[in-house]
């Protein structure tokens, strides 16, 4: 009896037990039905794919990758536009932190959003679901960018790869051409473009984002069919590296139709631009980066502490406004970067011009030198003297104590890399330091506030500190790591004026006349000049050099993380830095004469930056490699 | 009871102690490749940069797989390589460097050129290639020490080959000098080392002339040996450099 009522207690159990339905879906996973049917899921997904999207940013270093908090060695310090002293030499980004597996990460999300949304499409009307597939469209068309720019051709997913699958060789996906992957990426900002709104929330692209980002890539892709020498074919017949350069012309038009479709739904930031103004117009350049409402920036990552931030700051900063962390003057513009700058007195030969008949010009003031210089260099560097958060940015390399009589002759002969002679010349190791008492009775650090300091590199080594992207009025109590939130300016109107412009001297360079190429570029050239307050060109026959766009770039875009890839599409890299010194500016001070003397030189470290001619197509990790028997190596790793 | 259960874990113990002792027992590798790359217009072995900028022999390996990933061995400074750490199997052999790529393919990916050699690699195995330089830099002479405390060395280049498709541009020629003989691109005293740079086309009519080149940066420290050598090349594919053998100058 009792066995009996046991196993009628064990049957309900089971039996009730079972009633409850099992199979429910795991209800701690968010699902697609639950994201990809209403409209705040979609943003959310979006807004995950454009914080993976791989743009250099303020959180971007070759030595350490994407997205990390700690820049010191950092990117313009790897192409003439600064030296820091935690970069000792050309380099290419480390391959170690390559963001290949992140990029197919990505492309796979954006594949996967393209392929599912139509099954909740009832949900939104058609235009929605069509401007979303268009962005999904410009994510993918943008790592596909990031990834052919540094290793050519790569290989091409389109759609969701499963896994597991039955056919395993299905994953094993060979590299793709570079010619395709750039077509690729053309035809969907083709699609971003034909089927996104015309504007977006910020942050996020729209249809003219798409078109600008076409204009950059199809860029690279007609500079790599021009001037690229290097070439590897696979065994199926793809030249994963290299383009044919019958292709150039198509991909300069490319370009350029692309950079047209943004005329007049942006401009140049000119909100407190005026004529003949130099104080205003440096104003104006230094506010376009800072203001929020500003028309030409075209696509932006932001930022917002505390959740989202970085560091430039507090990195930056010049020594003398060094916050709690310890850290300054990580990016020291070159004097090579300087001298492209009009403005400033120079030399038949283009360098500045510190000396006249053997003896060094005298000045009162530091900035006396810089003067009438170009208000886009005074918004770009700080230069010796000039005013950065209500102080005078102080640089001095030491007090020249010997005779002035006759005018001081040049510390070093023409060229030298020796050290700076001793007798003569004080100055200190460090910030700390001891006053010298000048022949006045007064008293006078060596070295400026802000360096120059012999010892440790913590000071302004080039002679000048970097100031784009410096918020004007960050108090120091805040100038701390991951404490800085301004918003990262990825694309500007500027850029997409000098991508037309180069393109269209391309096409007239390649004997393309069915536009007057030459005068689009020259006047594109003007409105970027006009703006910056630099010296106009006079007439289009004036634009006789490929050099005078490339120069424009560098200065209009120098510091924004971009000039690494132009040098290298370029492939004017390894003739640029071929056991290269780059040059430096020395303020003395002349204990005699109370007045400062520059001495023009080679960076005191004596620092060589050689390319490797390599670098052009960056090592594939080798992990990847190891993974898929398809997947050749660039040439010469 | 407890006499079963240590029974049984003495058992187990030693089973698996028993069970470590089985030996991976595929030998360590240990044939030898040795060979040299020489060129075929002059019969000398080819002279080339130590690291990652000179001439390195590939290997692909096909007793297992006809797509394998390659295997590199790098080449030492006179053009000869030697290595003895190779497993014995089937390969495939070429190199690569500063000559006429032994390799070609056509637009289309069709091999056109293959002078790559295939060996059984067992025991020690000899492998030379007879390659065309880009370019073969002579000493004229040997560098003389000058009396302000400089060397000058005198040399000419001329083409290693008449096939069109390989004679680029030159870009540059360098003077390289070192404190030890291990001397290239990669590794030589940048004060004292010289550079030539030509753009465009200005440097083919270099082409068989003689040049001279003198260190610069003043005197050379004295009571030393130096290393020199000298290096061009042509804006061919990755711009590897060729080079002349090394000569030592005594400063006294």
């Amino acid at each position: 009896m009792k066995k009996t009522i046991y196993i009628l207690i064990c049957f309900f159990v089971c039996w009730t037990s079972a009633c409850r339905k099992m199979d429910i879906p795991p209800i701690n996973i968010i699902q697609d039905k639950d994201v990809l049917n209403n409209a705040g899921g979609v943003q959310a997904y979006m807004a995950r794919l454009y914080s993976q999207l791989p743009i250099e940013d303020f959180r971007y270093s070759p030595q350490r990758g994407l997205n990390f908090f700690w820049i010191i060695s950092p990117f313009p310090a790897g192409t003439g536009e600064a030296l820091s002293r935690d970069q000792r030499g050309a380099m290419q980004e480390n391959v170690d932190e390559s963001p290949w597996a992140e990029s197919y990460s990505l492309i796979r999300d954006a594949n996967y959003f393209m392929e599912n949304l139509s099954k909740y499409s009832g949900n939104f009307t058609e235009a929605q679901v069509n401007s979303w597939l268009g962005e999904a469209r410009f994510i993918r068309a943008a790592t596909y960018f990031a990834l052919v720019k540094r290793y050519g051709g790569v290989p091409l997913v389109d759609k969701v790869l499963e896994y597991p699958t039955p056919d395993p060789e299905s994953l094993n996906v060979p590299r793709a051409s570079e010619e395709a992957i750039y077509d690729f990426i053309a035809t969907d900002l083709d699609f971003a473009y034909q089927n996104m709104d015309e504007s977006n929330q910020v942050g996020r692209a729209n249809k003219y984002v798409a078109a600008g980002f076409k204009s950059r890539a199809m860029l690279y892709a007609g500079s790599i069919a021009k001037y690229n020498n290097i070439t590897l074919v696979d065994a199926a017949g793809n030249r994963v590296c290299g383009i044919p350069s019958a292709k150039a012309v198509t991909y300069f038009k490319a370009a350029y139709d692309a950079a047209v479709l943004l005329e007049n739904k942006y401009s140049l930031y000119k909100n407190g631009w005026k004529a003949g103004d130099k104080a205003a117009q440096y104003q104006n350049f230094v506010d376009l980066f800072f203001d929020k409402g500003s028309n030409e920036n075209v696509f932006v990552r932001q930022y917002h502490y505390p959740e989202s931030v970085h560091g430039y700051d507090a990195y930056n900063v010049p020594r003398q406004l060094m916050g709690a962390n310890g850290y300054s003057s990580e990016v020291n513009p070159t004097l090579d970067y300087v001298e492209l700058f009009d403005g400033i007195p120079k030399n038949a030969d283009g360098t500045i011009k510190t000396t006249t008949g053997g003896k060094y010009d005298l000045y009162t003031n530091t900035m006396d030198l810089f003067a009438n210089a170009e208000p886009r260099l005074r918004a770009t560097v700080i230069l010796p003297g000039d005013q950065f958060k209500g102080q005078g940015i102080e640089i001095r390399r030491g007090i020249y104590t010997g005779s002035s009589a006759g005018g001081i002759s040049p510390l070093l002969p023409a060229g030298s890399t020796a050290n700076y002679p001793t007798n003569n010349i004080v100055q200190s190791s460090n910030a700390s330091q001891t006053p010298y008492t000048l022949p006045d009775g007064s008293t006078m650090n060596p070295a400026g506030l802000s360096g120059i300091f012999t010892g440790d590199g913590t000071a302004a080594i080039s002679g000048f500190s970097v100031r784009k992207w410096l918020v004007p009025d960050k108090p120091t109590s805040e100038v701390l790591e991951n404490r800085s939130d301004q918003t990262w300016i990825e694309m500007r109107y500027a850029e997409v004026l000098l991508n037309r412009a180069e393109a269209a001297y391309e096409l007239n360079d390649l004997g393309q006349n069915d536009k007057n190429y030459l005068q689009d570029a020259f006047t594109d050239i003007n409105q970027i000049r006009e703006r910056a307050g630099a010296d106009l060109l006079a007439s289009a026959a004036n634009l006789n050099n490929i050099d005078i766009i490339r120069k424009e770039r560098r200065k209009e875009l120098g510091f924004e993380n971009k000039i690494w890839w132009d040098m290298r599409r370029w492939r004017t890299v390894d003739k640029e830095q071929n056991s290269t010194l780059y040059r430096v500016l020395m303020p003395f001070y002349s204990a005699n004469d109370k007045k400062y003397f520059f001495d023009a030189r080679t960076d005191e470290r004596n620092i060589r930056y050689t390319f490797d001619v390599r670098w052009y197509y960056e090592q594939i990790p080798n992990g990847e490699i190891q993974k898929s028997q398809k997947l050749i190596q660039n040439p010469g790793y | 009871m407890k006499k079963i259960l240590y029974t049984i874990a003495v058992c187990a113990i030693a089973l698996a102690g028993s069970s470590c002792s089985k030996l991976d027992d595929y030998d360590a590798p240990s044939e030898t490749l040795t060979g040299s790359v020489i060129d075929a217009g002059t019969g000398k072995t080819l002279q080339t940069e130590i690291g990652g900028g000179g001439t390195r022999i590939k290997l692909l390996e096909i007793s297992w797989s006809d797509n394998p990933t390659p295997f590199y061995i790098s080449s030492m400074q006179d053009g000869t390589f030697n290595y003895t750490k190779l497993f014995p199997g089937k390969n495939k052999i070429s190199a690569e460097g500063a000559f006429v790529p032994l390799v070609q393919t056509d637009a289309s990916g069709a091999t056109t050129v293959d002078k790559s050699q295939t060996f059984d690699i067992k025991g020690t195995t000899t492998v030379n290639f007879s390659v065309d330089p880009f370019l073969r830099i002579e000493w004229q002479g040997e560098p003389v020490l000058n009396a302000d405390g400089t060397i000058s060395a005198t040399f000419k280049f001329t083409r290693g080959t008449d096939d069109p498709n390989f004679q680029q541009d030159i870009t540059d020629v360098r003077l390289f000098v070192n404190s030890n003989k291990f001397i290239g691109n990669n590794n030589f005293d940048d004060r004292y080392s010289t550079q030539i740079n030509y753009s465009g086309s200005d440097g083919n009519v270099q082409v068989g002339q003689l040049i001279t080149i003198t260190t610069k940066g003043g005197p050379l420290p004295a009571s030393r040996e130096y290393f020199l050598r000298v290096g061009a090349r042509t804006n061919y594919g990755l711009k590897y450099y060729n080079y002349t053998d090394v000569k030592t100058v005594t400063v006294p």
